[in-house]
């Protein structure tokens, strides 16, 4: 448990040790600020010209209407930000020949696997922590639905878990961090729009492969509605994949 | 202490070490000798646990490697060739990681006593990036040392480094394998392993092609190493007649080497009387040969 805390807080510090973790920090504030800014005034325009309607105004509100918008642009600027994350975990270990510490050291896979992890959701949680002034102006402007806004940030963090879970095996299959990046964008992708086959044509097997798609389990997740099913999809997608990366390292021991 | 027992590792098709045998005793010192490309770094890294072998064992202490992978690397220190290290931390937050997951109980006791210990005080806070090669080696044998381990498996240490920092850090070796620490280190450093180690095991294409006691080997090919300044005709002649010579050979640089029948105790006075019949031909140099550097070209396939 120790090792696993000490490899996650090295993996943490090591993201403030280059430009990589200041960059998708800022990258995240930005874009996510950018976003913010423009709906937040789109909805207030709105909301302006609604006022006139007593029926429609009363329909009206920011957890039916502001919130879910604005988290659901989050899954997107995650499935950019999470390879940069993901990449060089285990890549740069291994091509700076670092990787030999941990193997040579008293600790199981298991531990490396869920250090680096814990690591990464570290990052995430710092970069989630840098947006609360949103939720200040959301209290300032309106009255939020805290179960609302708890619920997105949470989806959003079970989604950006899911995608380093992802990122990390491709990281340990290469030496090379960009291609752990575009092997992680490239799947999380293909992931994401799976459930438009369902559009495309309609028979059993584009009912499983839209059954896959995240974006068909996260619609509900981010309106504040917790189905069972979305939450096993996306812990047992975030451990098979751990699992996969645990069984990569692994393998660097023993074949 | 530690028994490698016919160890083979292949990759695919390539066999990268073959039937690797050897045992090392508790507190002996032991150099892993070979060109490069012949498998000591794979021995190492299987020994250390990095890598799985193909076939075989290695065991230490009586626990094998594979099946009790965290108790037999609590007790091991590994070097590898390039340290493992994390260029953006400073030596000391570094070697307090490594400490960490070694599973060390006072962190911070035994990161001051590894600093101390391999002279590193003036630079603990420096960025490891910042550091000389020399200080970078140090921070791993640092890494290797911090959890007191019983076996040190030190990889090329001296390797990359000026001749300063090449006899600092063989100093520092020296003094590691006082006491009842086993060492393993591996080197193509002759003069290393002359200095450091007791015996040694010479590997070549994948396969130990001799392991002995440095003196035994030694023992084998005893030369005696001449240069003269006026080496007349019969100068040949009257070397071959002193009773112990076996055979006398030009060396490429202009010195002769005189081979030693294989008697024991006649090593003193064969140099007595080389030299006295010498002196007339302008005896300028006498000297025992570097024997093992004989010995390692003969079985690594190198002729001299």
């Amino acid at each position: 448990m120790t090792s696993t805390l000490a490899i996650a807080r090295r993996e943490l510090d090591a993201y403030f040790d280059s430009p990589l973790g200041w960059l998708a920090l800022t990258g995240f504030v930005f874009i996510t600020g950018l976003f913010f800014a423009l709906m937040v005034s789109d909805f207030s325009m709105q909301s302006t010209e609604i006022a006139y309607n007593p029926y429609m105004a009363d329909q009206f509100n920011m957890n039916d209407y502001l919130l879910p918008a604005f988290f659901s642009n989050w899954a997107v600027i995650l499935l950019f930000i999470c390879p940069a994350i993901s990449m060089r975990m285990f890549a740069e270990d291994v091509q700076n020949k670092s990787f030999e510490l941990l193997l040579s050291s008293p600790i199981s896979s298991t531990e490396i696997v869920l250090g680096k992890f814990l690591g990464g959701l570290g990052f995430v949680a710092m970069m989630f922590a840098s947006t609360l002034h949103y939720v200040v102006i959301f209290y300032w402007l309106g009255s939020p639905d805290p179960g609302v806004l708890g619920a997105s940030y949470a989806t959003m963090f079970l989604l950006a878990a899911s995608f380093i879970a992802l990122g990390m095996l491709a990281s340990a299959f290469t030496v090379n961090q960009v291609v752990a990046f575009v092997l992680t964008f490239g799947s999380l992708l293909g992931l994401w729009v799976l459930s438009w086959t369902e559009t495309i044509m309609n028979n059993e097997w584009s009912a499983f492969l839209g059954a896959l798609s995240m974006l068909s389990h996260l619609d509900q997740l981010i309106k504040g509605l917790l189905h069972v099913n979305d939450l096993v999809y996306f812990l047992s997608f975030i451990f098979f994949f751990l699992f996969a990366t645990q069984q990569r390292i692994e393998s660097f021991r023993w074949k | 202490m530690i028994h490698v027992d016919q160890v083979t590792k292949s990759y695919g098709e390539i066999r990268a070490i073959t039937d690797v045998s050897f045992s090392v005793g508790k507190g002996e010192v032991v150099g892993l000798l070979g060109p490069n490309g012949a498998g000591k770094t794979t021995t190492m890294r299987i020994l250390c646990g990095c890598i799985g072998a193909t076939q075989g064992r290695a065991i230490i202490d009586g626990q094998d490697v594979v099946e009790y992978p965290t108790e037999v690397k609590r007790r091991i220190g590994y070097l590898p060739e390039n340290p493992p290290l994390y260029g953006s931390m400073t030596a000391e937050d570094y070697i307090e990681f490594a400490a960490r997951i070694k599973g060390v109980k006072d962190v911070t006791a035994a990161v001051d006593r590894v600093i101390n210990r391999v002279g590193l005080q003036s630079m603990r806070h420096r960025i490891i990036d910042h550091l000389s090669k020399g200080y970078r080696q140090r921070v791993g044998i640092a890494q290797a040392l911090v959890h007191d381990p019983d076996v040190l498996v030190l990889d090329e240490p001296t390797s990359g480094l000026d001749p300063a920092q090449r006899m600092e850090i063989r100093k520092l070796l020296q003094e590691l394998a006082e006491g009842d620490r086993t060492v393993v280190l591996s080197t193509h450093v002759l003069s290393e392993v002359e200095s450091v180690c007791e015996r040694v095991i010479i590997i070549n294409k994948g396969q130990v092609v001799a392991q002995d006691r440095i003196e035994n080997l030694v023992s084998e090919s005893r030369r005696v190493r001449l240069r003269v300044a006026r080496p007349s005709d019969d100068f040949v002649q009257k070397m071959e007649q002193i009773p112990g010579v076996a055979a006398v050979a030009s060396h490429p640089d202009g010195a002769w080497l005189l081979s030693i029948t294989d008697e024991p105790d006649n090593d003193v006075d064969i140099r007595e009387v080389v030299a006295k019949t010498a002196v007339p031909f302008g005896l300028l140099e006498l000297s025992p040969t570097q024997n093992l550097e004989a010995i390692y070209l003969r079985l690594t396939g190198v002729s001299t």
